[in-house]
């Protein structure tokens, strides 16, 4: 197991160093330069040739590129080239934004998703199973963007409210933080709870259908030892999977909804930097949402392992 | 019905806690963008440049008439042959940090602004780039003598690129104030989240008691989708947004949303590249021009709310040239085809229509697309992202690019910066020798009248040689709480918030 894991984690360094160079690439194919962002109209020639070497821009672009590298790799991921402030602790401060976000709107999906998934696969072609799985179509089918408007507009007239726009930590005021959260958690949540759903009902069904659980069943256990420690308990292998990759997309992922709510998350700090061709923060931004999706993706398959103990890693 | 129950329930949690409103006497400002940082000499960013003003002083400032009047300076003299300007500074400025600003402190941010290593905005001709020395004369009179006459040095100074900062603030930040706060300014720079909001507290030691801090704190939001910039207005978690013309839909007629505006000295129009078949030739520039419908283009990309207007607006007042007196901008279809037919045309030609991202350019592209099909010119509308627009402005990369602009607060920017062969925003490559001429008696002669008369000439030219298709000069927008009282923002300055009042 430990060697697993170790495995996966120098299987990481081809992944973040195929993704830098990529990023590298790209940054430079796309037209638009930050010095064009940074001067404007008031751009000069010799405004221009200023920023260049303060930017250290006016290097061949391998030079730019290993130099970089060669302090990322020492953990030193440059500072912003627009406001100067360092990437990484940036980065940590907006990934318990996003993370916080991710795992409430996971938490909701959970919520929402496992019970009804499990009651529809058990009430097949119920009036209950065709509702559930109507609803999770909508869910699923409805973009964010769209509820999120829809549910502030609601809450605006219908309540004349709106969640506090000034952002406040977890930590700073719990109170306050769910309140801004809490919504947008949720309307993330709903989103993910429609797969999951499915997921869920598909999964339960397959497995409802072995020759075990007759046995279990014949054995006479009661219904509910049958379906959770029997029944669901084998069927959250391919539920983890795809909650898995949804905390991993989630990190960058909240974009909008980031926008919307104006939560100062990992997302929006992405998306400027790749506005603002703020090649640091961009690099730093998606190194990081690559780790963490490793890493969210090596846990699920640890978590494997505690599922369903034949399963195991050498 | 799962989202209908989730929904009450996620209310319901919500409602339950006491809604955390400002305390205090503050302001809540829904700003449309992230501010860049709040180093005044570097940042141009107009998200920044609002937070700034309420941190920063410059020497002078420019009125709505656009009259010179004093800031952190209270006089000024100039010397006969127009280079040496003497500044008489007040003597009560206090820095943030508690200093009292002196001479010494001018000197040093001017040097800062004119060190080549810091990439300043203010180091270029249209700012304080002309500035050749720097002398303190005693501890509250600072002379600067310049290269070159320029007469609108001195309203250039009133440009939040030639602010005032404090030196050991800038030498405790290693030399970098994006974060920092070296002012003078009627308000402190307080807490920065990013991408959520920046907040400035009120500065009990300003200087100058009627422009002192009229709310204990400004919160400055980022709120980057407009529809809930709206929605945050209607439920009063802010007090004020930026609008654009689109939102003004939105507000209806008996709605208690106010809406605050004023006439901009930006302008709006098509560039046409002069250094490019076919626009290279006159005839054909001027085909575009009669072919324009400005009215119809207005009406689509403004609500008709804009001024038709030329390069150098009304809201400029005597420098303005009337161009309703001009017969191309008057559409008139047969007299654009006839010029077409002149310039060796008869069937049109192919073309692109640069536009950026704001709606206004956008919607302006796709009419003028419509408009000059009539002439037989078949453009196709190339829509771009922010840095790639930039990125072609500055490569003068286009036939046609439709620019939004601002006038700035002296023709000398307006027109010299604009027009001359070697103005720097000249991306049209447009080049008149006379206009050159013009441009440089303009910023060398201080009689206002006849400063007045070479502008005017040069104006004419630009214009007549059709060397641009400039529509209109657009409003600008504020929606406000029916609490906010005083605001009234001008092309001068949208962020004087002194004397503005929350009646809550």
């Amino acid at each position: 197991m430990r060697d697993y894991i170790i495995r996966r984690l120098l299987g990481l360094i081809p992944i973040l160093i195929g993704i830098s160079v990529a990023i590298f690439v790209i940054m430079q194919l796309i037209p638009g330069d930050v010095v064009s962002g940074i001067l404007g109209i008031e751009q000069t020639p010799e405004l221009r040739e200023m920023w260049e070497r303060k930017l250290g821009l006016d290097k061949p672009l391998v030079e730019q590129y290993f130099n970089w590298i060669g302090k990322a790799v020492t953990g030193d991921f440059g500072e912003s080239f627009r406001t100067g402030a360092p990437v990484f602790p940036e980065i940590i401060s907006r990934f318990k934004i996003s993370a916080e976000l991710a795992i409430l709107g996971c938490i909701i999906a959970w919520i929402i998703a496992l019970p009804l998934g499990i009651i529809s696969a058990l009430k097949r072609n119920s009036v209950i199973d065709r509702i559930v799985r109507v609803v999770a179509l909508m869910g699923v089918s409805i973009p964010n963007f769209a509820s999120a408007t829809l549910i502030i507009l609601f809450l605006a007239k219908g309540f004349n409210y709106h969640t506090p726009v000034k952002y406040v930590g977890l930590l700073e005021n719990f109170g306050t933080n769910m309140e801004i959260m809490l919504l947008p958690a949720f309307i993330l949540g709903s989103v993910m709870a429609g797969s999951v759903m499915r997921m869920t009902r598909s999964s339960m069904l397959e497995v409802l259908r072995q020759d075990y659980i007759k046995a279990v069943r014949a054995k006479g256990a009661p219904e509910k030892v049958t379906i959770f420690r029997h029944a669901f308990k084998n069927s959250s292998i391919p539920i983890v999977t795809l909650i898995g990759m949804q905390i991993g997309s989630l990190m960058g992922g909240t974009v909008v909804i980031e926008q919307i709510f104006s939560i100062p998350g990992l997302g929006q700090l992405t998306l400027t930097g790749i506005t603002q061709r703020d090649f640091p923060v961009v690099q730093g931004c998606v190194l990081f949402i690559a780790f963490v999706y490793v890493i969210v993706n090596l846990l699920v398959d640890i978590l494997y392992t505690y599922i369903d103990p034949r399963i195991t890693y050498t | 019905m799962k989202k209908l129950f989730a929904l009450v329930l996620a209310l319901a949690m919500v409602l339950t806690l006491v809604p955390a409103m400002a305390e205090g006497n503050v302001l809540r400002y829904g700003a449309e963008t992230e501010p860049a940082g709040f180093d005044p000499h570097t940042i141009s960013s107009h998200a920044s440049i609002r937070v700034m003003n309420q941190v920063y002083n410059q020497l002078v400032d420019v009125n709505e008439n656009l009259e010179v009047v004093p800031e952190l300076a209270t006089s000024w003299e100039i010397s006969d042959d127009n280079l040496t300007y003497t500044f008489h500074l007040a003597d009560n400025v206090y820095f943030h940090s508690g200093r009292k600003m002196t001479a010494e402190d001018v000197k040093y941010s001017y040097e800062r602004i004119l060190n080549p290593d810091l990439g300043a905005l203010g180091n270029s001709a249209s700012y304080a780039g002309g500035v050749d020395t720097i002398e303190v004369v005693d501890e509250a009179t600072v002379k600067m003598t310049l290269k070159a006459v320029n007469v609108a040095f001195l309203s250039s100074q009133s440009s939040s690129y030639c602010s005032i900062v404090d030196k050991d603030v800038v030498e405790a930040n290693e030399g970098s104030l994006l974060r920092a706060d070296a002012g003078t300014g009627p308000y402190t720079l307080g807490e920065w989240v990013a991408d959520n909001h920046v907040t400035v507290n009120a500065y009990d030691k300003y200087f100058n008691e009627a422009g002192k801090a009229s709310f204990d704190a400004i919160e400055f939001y980022v709120m980057t989708d407009a529809s809930s910039r709206l929605n945050a207005l209607r439920t009063g978690a802010v007090d004020l947004i930026v609008a654009d013309t689109a939102m003004l839909d939105l507000v209806g007629e008996n709605d208690p949303i106010q809406v605050i505006s004023y006439q901009t000295r930006d302008y709006v129009g098509l560039f046409m590249n002069c250094g490019r078949e076919p626009f290279s030739n006159p005839l054909v520039r001027q085909a575009v021009n009669y072919a324009l419908n400005r009215e119809e283009i207005n009406d689509f990309a403004y609500n008709g709310t804009a001024a038709i207007s030329g390069f150098i607006p009304a809201s400029m007042g005597h420098w303005a040239v009337d161009v309703n007196e001009k017969d191309y901008y008057t559409q008139n279809i047969e007299k654009a085809k006839a010029l077409m037919a002149e310039a060796g045309y008869p069937n049109g030609f192919e073309t692109v229509i640069t536009v950026g991202l704001e709606d206004g350019i956008r919607d302006m592209g796709m009419v003028a697309q419509q408009q000059l099909a009539e002439i037989g010119i078949k453009a196709e509308v190339k829509n771009e992202e922010n840095a790639q627009y930039i990125d072609d402005w500055k490569a003068h990369n286009f036939d046609i690019m439709i620019c939004h602009n601002g006038a700035g607060s002296d023709p000398n920017r307006g027109v010299a910066f604009f027009f001359s062969s070697t103005g720097s925003a000249n991306i049209q490559d447009y080049s008149n020798a006379r206009v050159d001429e013009l441009c440089v008696l303009g910023a060398s002669t201080t009689d206002d009248a006849q400063r007045e008369a070479y502008y005017k000439e040069a104006i004419n030219i630009i214009l007549d040689e059709c060397a641009t298709a400039i529509v209109s000069c657009p409003m600008a927008y504020f929606l406000a709480s029916p609490a906010l009282q005083g605001y009234a923002p001008s092309a001068s300055n949208t962020s004087d918030f002194s004397g503005v009042t929350l009646n809550k």
